[in-house]
C-alpha cells in the first residue's frame, strides 16, 4: 500500500456515553449482501439497546487523516461530514430487535405430520405449534434425507437471495448453500433484477453489459455531473427513499449541493416523490409507465428540428436509422409527435416540447436511484433503451451527459483502489479482483477455503450458481409443470451474467445438453474479455438431467409481498408436490406463514460480526467490527448457526464451518483483506472501526463514458459492434419478430403478455394506474413493524378501527369522484383480488393515478382474494417483463379504488372473524402469537 | 454554561424524521429521571416534524417544519404551574420536573405550541428537555440534532457567532405572544403563486414572458422559464394583482388572494 496513509488516532478515549455500559458499532443499511453501509453506536446498558446513533467518524480518529474529497461548483463546496447519516429505521432499529414479531421459538404448523398427513393445503391457514431447537433439526435432517434419497439434491429448491441486513458471517440469505453445495447441490431460485429490470433486459443491448445492466464505467460522474451538467433530469427514483437502504442519506446531501450550486432538477413521476418534493425546479407529472411515449416524441423533436449530435451519433452508435423511420411515422404509419405521446402519457405537448428543447440546449444527464414507475413494469425494457438512445443523441460520455445511479455509483475512490491498480499492474493478470470491493478478492488467493465460506453464502444475489436454475419470477410457474412438464426461459436474470445470456433456452428441469454460462467471467476480471458474438466460447454443456422440486428452503420470505401475483403465490405453495417448506427468519411475517417449520434467527445486533462497508454512497467507507450488542432474542440462533444446527444433524458440521470460530473468521476477513496495514489488527478491534483514507488519485479516473465519448474506436463498448446500438444486433438476430421486445425499442400498447394500458378493455372497469415504489418507510418487506416510522405523515394511516393501515395516495379529484376522503379504509382492487389501505387524499399524485408503496407485512383475511396488510403486490401483473424478458412487473397496472363501506367492514368481520381478530399491537402491527396455536411445551 | 438556541433552517430539512424518531429512541423506555421518565411507545411528538403538502398539481412542493418545546424564556407553562414542577435551567432549558408534576394539566392546553403531552400511565405532563441529560454528560448534541443528516437543526450557544449571524436573518414562531423562545426558524413557508402561459394556437409555452405581481407587500418582478413556469415564492398573506405580457398580448388577473393558500393557477393560455 502506498506511505502514509494510517490515520492517526486521537489521544484517550472518550468515557462510554450517557446511560450506557458498553457501546460496539455496527452497520445498519438494510440492503446485505458482502457489503454493508450506515455504520452507527449502539449503546447497550443491563443487555438491553439502549440508543442507536450515527458513527462520528472522528470519535477515534483524526479527521485530517482521511484525505477527504471535496467537490466545487460557482463558489459552492461540498464536503463529507465527520459523522454517517444513515436512515430513520436504521435509527429506530433496536424496535425492530425486540417487535411482537419475532419468531419466539422454533414452531411446527400443527397439521404438518412428515410421518403421516403433511395437509400442504392448510399452509397459511393452519397454526403452529412450539418445538425444540433438537426436534426441529431432527425433522429437517430427516426430510433432507428422504427427499435427496427418493429424488435426489436438485429436489430441493434454495430461495436465499435479496436485500437484509448487513453481515457477512452471519449472512441473513444463503447460508444454506454452505451445507447443500457439499451434499450434491441445489435448485436456485435466481434473483432477478428486481430495481431495475428495463436496464438489465434492455438497456444492455444498447451498450453492453454495464453494471448489472446501469452504464459503466460509471466512475467519477459525481464530480463531472457537479462541475459540467446543466440539466438533470430524475425520472421516476426518488433519491430521498432507495438510497436509504443500500448506503443512508449522502444522496439526500448531493441533490440539495446540486440545488444549491444551480443545477437545474426536473422531475418526471406520476407522484411527488420525496426527492422531487424537496429538489425539484419542476415536476412533470407523467400517467404510469408511460414514459416511453414522451422518450419517442422527444426523440420526434430533436430528428424533425436537427438537435441532436449527428456527429457523436454517426461514430457511436448504430441503428439511429431505424429509430429516425420509426419516430417519423414510416413503420407503423404513425408519427410520434408530442400530441401522439400527450394523448398516452398526460403531458401537454408544448411542455414536451419544451422539455425536449431545453435538454438539447444542456449538458443534461439523467438521474435514478433504481425503482421508480417504468423501470420495473411491463415491458419496461422499452423506455429504458429509449433513455439510453436519448442520452446516445446527446452524446453521452461527454462532460455532464451521463446515465446516473445517484450516488450509488461514481463517488470517489478510497485507497483501496490504489491498491488495486498497483496489483492489475504487477501481478499475474489472471488473478481478478472483485469490481468495487478493492481487496475482498485478495482474500480468494490468500485463504481460498475462508473466501468460500464467506463469499458463498452472499453468491446468491448476484449469480447463477446452482446446478439447477429457476428464475425468482418464475417460481410459481414451475411449480405449476408438475413433474411431467418443462418450463422455458431465455436467460437465468443473474446480475451479473452477459447480456448473451439473454439469448439462451434454459429449461426446468435442466437436461443434459443444456448450455451455461461459464462461471468467473467478466465480473471477477476486469481484463479478461468476453466476446458477445460468440455463444459457443462463452458457455459449457449440463452432463445431467435435473429433476422437479420437491422441498422449499427459504431464508427469504417476503415473495407474496415483494414479486408478481403475491396472492398466486400463497396459493400455489399449497401444491402438493411441495412435501416440506422450511423457513428461517427472525420475523414472523409474510410467506413464514406457509412453511411446515419456522427456525427463529436473530437480527444484527445479536451476533458478532465484521463489515467492510466499501462502496459508494458514504462520506467515508469503513470496516467494521461488529461485535454483539445483545444476547440473542427469545430462542433465536443467527442464520448461519441455525444451518450449522441442521449440519450437525447430518454429519457436516466441519464442512459447513471449515472448522474455524467466529473470532477466527473476522480475523481472517481483516486481515485478508490487507485492512492491517492501513490500521493493526488489535487496534481495530479495541476502536471497533477504522476509516478507510479517500485516495490521492481519486480524480484520475476518467468520468463515466468518457474515454468511449472521446475514442469510440480504441475504447469500444461490449456490444457486437462496440458501439451504442439502438438497434440491437443480438435481438435482431436471435427475436427478430419479438413484438414486446423488437430489436430496437418502441412503444407497446399491448402484447401477449401484458394488458395494463388505459386504452385496454380492462380499464372501463380499472380505470386508475397505480405504482408501487420502493417505500419510504420499509426496505422491501423490511421493517414494516416499527412504530415510529408509521408515524411519519405518509407512514401509516389509523383506520377507525385503530387498525395501521398501508397508505394509498389518491388524488383529490379522484377520491370525490369515489366518495372517499382522507383517513378512510379504501379497497384497491382488480380481478386479482383486493388490498385495504388507508386512503391519502392529497396533491402528491397526479389525478388517473394511485401510489401504493410495496413490501407491506401481509395479513391475508381471505387467502387468495383478501388482504388488509396493504401488500400491493399480491395484485400485480403475473407476467414476466416481457415474453423473453424473465424479468418482473410489478408497478404501472390497472386497479381501481372504493371507500369500504360498513356493512361490507361488518360483513368481513363476521364472516372471517378469526382473521379479522388476530392479536395485534396497537404500535407495531402483527403479533407473532397470532400464529401460534401451542405455544408451551 | 452558554445558554442555548435551536437554530432551524427549514428548508434544508429532508423530511426524514430522524430527529423525531430520535428523540423516541432516547426516551421510550429509558428513564432520565430527574430530566424525564419514560415517553410512552406512540402518540408523544416531544418532537415533531409537520408537514405541509402546499399548492395543487403539477405545481406542489411539500414544507416540513421541526416543531419542539421553545424553551420560552417568557414561557406560559411556568407561570401555570403552581407546583414548582416547571424550571429554566442556566442554559435556558425548561424543564418539567417528572417527580414534582403531579399530573393537573393546567400547563398541557396552555402551550401555545402545543408542545406539552400528558402521560396517561405515569400522570405527568412531559415535553422536550432539549437532551438536558445528555448535555450535562457532556455531549455537544441532541439526539435530534445528531440524528439530522442535513444539519438543518443545530443547538449551539446563544452568545456563539454562529447564533448571532442565524438570528439575524431568523423569525420565531407567535412572536405576538412576546414568549420570548428560544428556538429560531429561516425559511418558514410563506405563499407561492406559480403557473405556466402558453400560446393554444401555436402550442408552445412562452419563454421569457414578463409576469408582474402587485399586491400585499409590495411588487415582483419575473419571467417565464424554459417551460413557461413562472414562480413568486415567498409571497406574504393578502391579496395581488398579476399580469403577463408576451408576444404582444397581455392578461391579467386581479383577484389573487394567497390567505387561505398557495397558489396555483395552472396552465394559462395565452
Amino acid at each position: 500500500m502506498a506511505e502514509n496513509i494510517k490515520a492517526k488516532a486521537v489521544p484517550g478515549t472518550k468515557p462510554p456515553p450517557m446511560g450506557a455500559d458498553k457501546t460496539v458499532v455496527k452497520a445498519i443499511n438494510l440492503s446485505g449482501g458482502i457489503f454493508g453501509a450506515c455504520p452507527a453506536h449502539v449503546d447497550v446498558k443491563d443487555g438491553k439497546v439502549v440508543r442507536i446513533r450515527p458513527l462520528h467518524y472522528d470519535s477515534k480518529y483524526d479527521y485530517d487523516s482521511f484525505n477527504a474529497w471535496e467537490m466545487e461548483r460557482n463558489g459552492v463546496k461540498w464536503r463529507p461530514l465527520s459523522k454517517s447519516v444513515p436512515p430513520p429505521w436504521g435509527l429506530a432499529y433496536k424496535k425492530r430487535a425486540y417487535s411482537p414479531n419475532r419468531v419466539p421459538y422454533p414452531m411446527k404448523r400443527v397439521d404438518w405430520d412428515p410421518n403421516g398427513e403433511r395437509n400442504p393445503q392448510n399452509r397459511g391457514s393452519s397454526k403452529f405449534e412450539r418445538i425444540s431447537w433438537d426436534e426441529a433439526t431432527d425433522l429437517i435432517a430427516a426430510e433432507i434425507r428422504r427427499v435427496h434419497k427418493e429424488y435426489g439434491p436438485l429436489a430441493i429448491l434454495l430461495q436465499c437471495d435479496g436485500h437484509s441486513e448487513s453481515k457477512l458471517i452471519h449472512a441473513p440469505h444463503g447460508c444454506s448453500t454452505l451445507l447443500l453445495d457439499k451434499m450434491g447441490g441445489f435448485t436456485q431460485q435466481v434473483r432477478n433484477p428486481d430495481s431495475w429490470e428495463g436496464w438489465y433486459w434492455g438497456a444492455k443491448h444498447v451498450w453492453g453489459k454495464g453494471f448489472i445492466g446501469n452504464m459503466a464505467p460509471a466512475e467519477n460522474i459525481v464530480v463531472d455531473i457537479t462541475e459540467n451538467t446543466e440539466l438533470l433530469v430524475v425520472q421516476g427514483g426518488d433519491l430521498e427513499t432507495t438510497p436509504w437502504g443500500f448506503r443512508g442519506q449522502m444522496a439526500s446531501r448531493l441533490m440539495f449541493f446540486w440545488n444549491e450550486c444551480g443545477i437545474k432538477q426536473v422531475y418526471i413521476c406520476p407522484d411527488l416523490n420525496y426527492s422531487a418534493a424537496i429538489h425539484g425546479d419542476k415536476w412533470i407529472p407523467v400517467l404510469p409507465n408511460t414514459d416511453a411515449a414522451l422518450q419517442l416524441a422527444i426523440i420526434y423533436t430533436w430528428v424533425t428540428e436537427g438537435t441532436y449530435d449527428k456527429e457523436y451519433v454517426a461514430t457511436h452508435a448504430v441503428g439511429m436509422d431505424k429509430m429516425e423511420e420509426y419516430v417519423l411515422g414510416k413503420v407503423d404509419g404513425v408519427p410520434k409527435t408530442p400530441k401522439w405521446a400527450s394523448e398516452k402519457c398526460g403531458i401537454p405537448s408544448y411542455t414536451i416540447k419544451a422539455l425536449a428543447r431545453d435538454w438539447a440546449k444542456k449538458a443534461t444527464t439523467v438521474g435514478h436511484y433504481f425503482g421508480g414507475g417504468y423501470i420495473r413494469g411491463p415491458y419496461s425494457t422499452e423506455p429504458a433503451r429509449l433513455e439510453v438512445i436519448l442520452l446516445g443523441m446527446q452524446g453521452l460520455g461527454k462532460p455532464g451527459r451521463h446515465h446516473a445511479q445517484i450516488a450509488y455509483m461514481g463517488m470517489p475512490k478510497n485507497i483501496t483502489w490504489d491498491q488495486l491498480q498497483y496489483d492489475i499492474a504487477n501481478s499475474d493478470t489472471s488473478k481478478g479482483f472483485q469490481e468495487y470491493s478493492g481487496t475482498f478478492e485478495t482474500i480468494k488467493h490468500k485463504d481460498p477455503e475462508l473466501h468460500e465460506r464467506i463469499f458463498n453464502p452472499h453468491r446468491g444475489t448476484p449469480q447463477a450458481w446452482g446446478k439447477q436454475l429457476i428464475p425468482k419470477t418464475l417460481i410459481e410457474e414451475a411449480i405449476k409443470c408438475g413433474t411431467d412438464k418443462t418450463l422455458n426461459f431465455w436467460g437465468t436474470g443473474g446480475h451479473e451474467e452477459e447480456p448473451i445470456d439473454q439469448m439462451v433456452k434454459y429449461n426446468y428441469p435442466v437436461r443434459k445438453g443444456d448450455i451455461r454460462m461459464l462461471q468467473g467471467s467478466t465480473q471477477n476480471n476486469p481484463n479478461l474479455k468476453h466476446d458477445d458474438r460468440d455463444l459457443e466460447s462463452t458457455y459449457y454443456k449440463v452432463d445431467y438431467d435435473g429433476v422437479p422440486i420437491r422441498m422449499v428452503w427459504t431464508d427469504t420470505p417476503c415473495r407474496q409481498t415483494c414479486w408478481g401475483d403475491g396472492f398466486d403465490i400463497g396459493m400455489t405453495i399449497r401444491d402438493p408436490q411441495i412435501e416440506f417448506v422450511l423457513a428461517q427468519h427472525p420475523w414472523l411475517e409474510n410467506d413464514c406463514i406457509y412453511a411446515d417449520i419456522v427456525l427463529p434467527t436473530n437480527t444484527y445486533l445479536e451476533v458478532d460480526d465484521v463489515m467492510p462497508c466499501v462502496r459508494d454512497g458514504e462520506h467515508f467507507q469503513t470496516m467494521l467490527n461488529m461485535r454483539k450488542a445483545i444476547e440473542p432474542v427469545g430462542e433465536s440462533k443467527s442464520d448461519f448457526e441455525a444451518v450449522v444446527e441442521i449440519a450437525k444433524k447430518l454429519g457436516m458440521e466441519k464442512e459447513v464451518t471449515i472448522g474455524r470460530t467466529v473470532e477466527q473468521y473476522i480475523e481472517g476477513v481483516y486481515k485478508g483483506m490487507n485492512f492491517d496495514q492501513i490500521v493493526p489488527y488489535e487496534e481495530w478491534l479495541e476502536k471497533d472501526y477504522m476509516v478507510i483514507p479517500v485516495s490521492k488519485n481519486w480524480r484520475n479516473l476518467p468520468a463515466g463514458l468518457s474515454e468511449f465519448a472521446n475514442d469510440p474506436v480504441k475504447n469500444p463498448l461490449p456490444t457486437p459492434t462496440g458501439k451504442l446500438e439502438f438497434c440491437s444486433t443480438n435481438l435482431s438476430k436471435y427475436f427478430p419478430n419479438d413484438e414486446e421486445r423488437p430489436p430496437y425499442p418502441q412503444w407497446i400498447e399491448k402484447g401477449i403478455t401484458h394488458d395494463e394500458r388505459l386504452s385496454s378493455s380492462r380499464a372501463r372497469t380499472y380505470p386508475l394506474l397505480i405504482i408501487t415504489n420502493h417505500p419510504r418507510w420499509r426496505v422491501h418487506a423490511q421493517a414494516d413493524d416499527i412504530p415510529w416510522t408509521k408515524e411519519a405523515d405518509t407512514g401509516k394511516v389509523r383506520g377507525f378501527d385503530g387498525y395501521l393501515y398501508e397508505p394509498c395516495w389518491i388524488h383529490p379529484d379522484d377520491a370525490a369522484a369515489r366518495g372517499i376522503n382522507n383517513g378512510d379504509i379504501v379497497r384497491v382492487f382488480n380481478e386479482r383480488g383486493s388490498v385495504l389501505c388507508g386512503a391519502l387524499v392529497f396533491e402528491r399524485i397526479m389525478p388517473g393515478a394511485l401510489s401504493v408503496d410495496h413490501g407491506a407485512r401481509t395479513d391475508i383475511i381471505i387467502p387468495g382474494k383478501l388482504d388488509r396488510g396493504g401488500a400491493i403486490n399480491l395484485i400485480t401483473p403475473k407476467g414476466l417483463t416481457s415474453k423473453h424478458a424473465a424479468g418482473q412487473a410489478t408497478t404501472s397496472f390497472l386497479v381501481d379504488v372504493e371507500r369500504v363501506s360498513m356493512a361490507q367492514y361488518d360483513e368481513w368481520r363476521t364472516e372471517y372473524p378469526e382473521a379479522w381478530n388476530r392479536e395485534y399491537d396497537r404500535a407495531s402491527g402483527l403479533k407473532a402469537t397470532a400464529w401460534v396455536e401451542r405455544g408451551s411445551k | 454554561m452558554g445558554k442555548k438556541v435551536f437554530l432551524i433552517d427549514t428548508k434544508g430539512c429532508n423530511g426524514c424524521y430522524s430527529c423525531q424518531i430520535g428523540c423516541k429512541d432516547e426516551h421510550v423506555a429509558n428513564d432520565w429521571t430527574p430530566i424525564a421518565k419514560p415517553q410512552p411507545e406512540i402518540g408523544h411528538f416531544w418532537f415533531k416534524l409537520q408537514q405541509k403538502v402546499r399548492g395543487t398539481v403539477p405545481k406542489v412542493k411539500v414544507a416540513y417544519t421541526p416543531r419542539i418545546c421553545m424553551h420560552c424564556d417568557n414561557a406560559p407553562c411556568m407561570d401555570a404551574c403552581k407546583h414548582g414542577a416547571k424550571y429554566k435551567r442556566d442554559d435556558g432549558l425548561v424543564i418539567i420536573d417528572p417527580v414534582k408534576c403531579i399530573g393537573c394539566r393546567n400547563c398541557t392546553e396552555l402551550c401555545p405550541y402545543d408542545a406539552i403531552f400528558f402521560n396517561e400511565d405515569l400522570n405527568i405532563a412531559q415535553k422536550c428537555t432539549g437532551c438536558a441529560h445528555l448535555i450535562d454528560a457532556g455531549w455537544k448534541e441532541t439526539r435530534c440534532t445528531d440524528n439530522c443528516p442535513t444539519i438543518c437543526m443545530r443547538m449551539v450557544d446563544e452568545d456563539s457567532s454562529e447564533a448571532k449571524e442565524f438570528i439575524k436573518k431568523a423569525e420565531v414562531l407567535k412572536p405576538e405572544l412576546n414568549t420570548k423562545p428560544r428556538v429560531y426558524y429561516t425559511g418558514l413557508p410563506k405563499k407561492f403563486i406559480a403557473g405556466t402561459l402558453f400560446d393554444p394556437v401555436e402550442d408552445e409555452v412562452y419563454i421569457g414572458a414578463e409576469c408582474s405581481l402587485a399586491g400585499a407587500g409590495g411588487k415582483y418582478n419575473t419571467k417565464t422559464d424554459e417551460y413557461g413556469d413562472f414562480w413568486f415564492e415567498d409571497l406574504p398573506d393578502g391579496k395581488f394583482k398579476l399580469e403577463f405580457k408576451a408576444g404582444g398580448k397581455t392578461k391579467v388577473f386581479d383577484d389573487l388572494d394567497t390567505t387561505a393558500a398557495d397558489i396555483n393557477m395552472g396552465d394559462i393560455p395565452l
